[in-house]
């Protein structure tokens, strides 16, 4: 599903990613974990195509397409999901308005008929139903006045509502109490499946309690410096990052 | 060797003879010569003037514009200003070319003690009120173009509204149907609200077909005590149009002034408010939005006066400039010694679309009272990149996200407006500028 070569990205004229090489095949959730400052949202990024995050070497195949040529809009139609960090406030905008674009966009590229705003209405109201969330979320501008846990489960929402082929989801378990981190994390678990690849960017090993990973791989220094299985996660939160990376030089 | 006088301005001829006022007053026939005579003086206003600093009428000046009466009135039937029509059944009085058009209006329902009419209609009284001097004073060099149309003024609408007078939403549509040649149409507004009357009016100028033309319009509003009046302008004039427009008016104890002006049309525009809060305890709420793009110049310059204690005003101003335009937003308030207790907001905002797009913005605030609230803020920025990266991430193509966004600029301002059916037509006005941009 993504394969990452020898990735080099830079950020205002900084190479942050040095050389990064991951492969994610269909129906696998793999975690990358990194102590701060190791480029993780960097990595987000430049999978959904941000201005500002240049691809100067190396190359993101997702099936079988460079993802690099691709505007985000294009990526997203594709069938790539980046749940964000820090979602946007978006004062103006109502959620149904964007999310019914959104949908629709994918929609169409997919060679799939349009969903009318009642179709759309009925759709939404099912998801979140399913999410526990109240479907007033539509009406109200993107994400503005909302709590962190409910920005996460919105990006959770839509997620489901676009998708998505490939999630990439960025620390979307920071700042969640334990309660919404189990919300969130069955959100995802209902996505696992076998033409679907997820990946977890996450510092701490917490939520991959609630979302096993098939892999993990540790991320310093712009590098994917060792990948295991889920007890590497469990290695990471006993040992700390400074021995794993050490150990890995 | 005087740059000040205007090159063309000599040949206007005062339109002594427009057919509609021609049995006009011996009185106003001599105010219509003393205009003309000041305009021939001053010529058009230059930016050296401080208030014309930011817009130069060089291409009107330069342009030279036929008489309306010279051109025989277009063939056009009510279907095809259709689109342009508030509802299909408000109150509507129409002038085509600056002519009043009774077979394309529909005045046939206006309830008693109230009067739609045109400028031939109007009694002694409407004249006197139509031929103020604006209500806020400035360089008289600043309105040598209210002079102009005070000479020149072919035809207007007339709205009165007798003392506790309801009227249902009333439209006042100028259409323009430019000719080969350029043509110039001087048009002289006046809404008169009675003690207590309460009125919706909605004047709309809009241009059919390709062509350059010049609408001069002045509105003259009398608010007498305790009435209300929700005013709206939208100026959707021709992209080759000149529009130079002033709306002046006078509050009255506890008078009620909303105003909300769209400027999206023409290729220069300058759009005047004037407002004297003349009496205690009056309010005006101000607010507007300019739309602009391609070379468009459009200008909005407001001037609030607050003559007596105790009044309200606020004005909300918001920008959308792309491509090559520019946009001009003047806020002046002035607070005399007299008028304590004022209380007076203005803010406005711009959004840049382009980086070879430009706004000026000048809040003026001259108080002399003491005990008032005024404030004034201003900011200009560009649309929002994380929000425009976040909603293409989602699928959202860069347009759309770019729509998205402009409309929750926008948005905002049009649900403010109280009448729906108001609203509404402005929400269309605004979608259709919106589709537009994206099709160009």
């Amino acid at each position: 599903m993504l394969k990452i070569e020898d990735l080099h990205v830079e950020v205002d004229h900084k190479e942050i990613l040095h050389g990064l090489d991951l492969e994610i095949p269909e129906g696998e959730v793999h975690a990358v974990m990194g102590p701060n400052g190791s480029g993780k949202s960097t990595l987000a990024y430049a999978l959904a195509g941000r201005d500002g995050y240049a691809v100067t070497r190396g190359r993101i195949l997702y099936r079988g397409r460079d993802l690099t040529a691709m505007a985000p809009e294009e990526r997203a139609r594709e069938g790539v999901f980046l749940a964000f960090q820090y979602p946007v406030e978006i004062p103006g905008v109502v959620n149904a308005n964007f999310l019914k674009s959104a949908v629709n966009a994918v929609r169409r590229h997919r060679g799939e008929t349009e969903l009318d705003a009642m179709e759309f209405l009925k759709l939404a109201r099912q998801k979140l139903k399913l999410l526990n969330m109240d479907e007033a979320l539509l009406s109200r501008p993107i994400n503005v006045g909302f709590s962190g846990g409910e920005k996460k489960r919105n990006e959770i929402f839509q997620m489901w509502m676009l998708d998505p082929r490939l999630a990439v989801l960025d620390e979307t378990d920071s700042g969640l109490d334990i309660d919404a981190l189990k919300v969130v994390a069955e959100g995802v678990n209902a996505l696992r499946g076998p033409s679907r690849a997820i990946l977890l960017i996450t510092h701490y090993q917490r939520l991959l309690d609630y979302v096993v990973p098939d892999k993990v791989h540790v991320l310093a220094g712009g590098r994917i410096i060792k990948s295991g299985g889920k007890e590497l996660a469990l290695e990471l939160e006993a040992k700390g990052y400074a021995d794993v990376v050490k150990a890995a030089a | 060797m005087n740059v000040e006088t205007a090159p063309r301005s000599t040949d206007f001829q005062p339109f002594a003879r427009p057919e509609r006022l021609g049995k006009s007053p011996a009185w106003l026939d001599s105010v219509r010569e003393a205009a003309i005579e000041r305009f021939r003086k001053e010529g058009f206003p230059t930016p050296k003037l401080e208030s014309w600093k930011f817009t130069n009428l060089g291409p009107l000046a330069r342009t030279t514009f036929r008489d309306a009466a010279a051109i025989k009135d277009p063939e056009l039937t009510r279907a095809a200003l259709e689109p342009y029509r508030l509802t299909p059944d408000c109150h509507l009085i129409v002038f085509v070319n600056g002519r009043f058009r009774p077979d394309l209006s529909a005045l046939d329902h206006v309830p008693d003690g109230t009067r739609i009419v045109d400028l031939a209609a109007g009694d002694e009284e409407d004249l006197r009120a139509l031929t103020a001097p604006p209500a806020v004073a400035v360089d008289p060099r600043a309105r040598s173009l209210v002079d102009l149309n005070t000479a020149c003024m072919s035809d207007g609408a007339i709205v009165h509204l007798g003392r506790g007078a309801i009227l249902d939403p009333v439209q006042l549509l100028f259409v323009a149907v430019p000719g080969a040649e350029p043509t110039a149409f001087h048009l002289r507004n006046l809404i008169r609200a009675e003690a207590g009357s309460s009125a919706t009016v909605l004047e709309s100028y809009v241009g059919l077909g390709e062509g350059i033309y010049w609408t001069s319009a002045l509105t003259q509003v009398a608010i007498a005590p305790n009435a209300v009046l929700r005013h709206y302008k939208l100026q959707a004039e021709g992209r080759s149009a000149f529009h130079v427009a002033e709306t002046s008016a006078r509050l009255d104890h506890q008078a009620a002034y909303r105003m909300f002006v769209a400027s999206l049309g023409s290729s220069l525009c300058r759009n005047e408010i004037d407002v004297d809060l003349a009496a205690t305890d009056s309010a005006a709420r101000l607010a507007g939005t300019t739309l602009a793009r391609g070379s468009q110049h459009l200008d909005t310059t407001v001037r609030i006066e607050h003559s007596r204690p105790r009044g309200i005003s606020a004005q909300e101003f918001k920008n959308v400039v792309d491509g090559r335009a520019h946009a001009v937003f003047q806020g002046r308030i002035r607070v005399a010694p007299d008028a304590q207790k004022t209380d007076a907001q203005q803010v406005s905002r711009s959004l840049l679309l382009s980086s070879t797009a430009g706004v000026d913005t000048k809040p003026e605030l001259e108080i002399l009272a003491d005990d008032v609230k005024c404030s004034h803020g201003a900011t200009i920025g560009d649309l929002d990149e994380e929000a425009l990266f976040y909603l293409r991430a989602r699928g959202v193509s860069e347009a759309e996200a770019r729509r998205l966004l402009i409309d929750a600029f926008i948005g905002e301002l049009i649900e403010h407006i109280t009448v729906d059916a108001v609203r509404a037509y402005f929400r269309r006005a605004f979608d259709h500028w919106l589709a537009d941009g994206t099709r160009s």
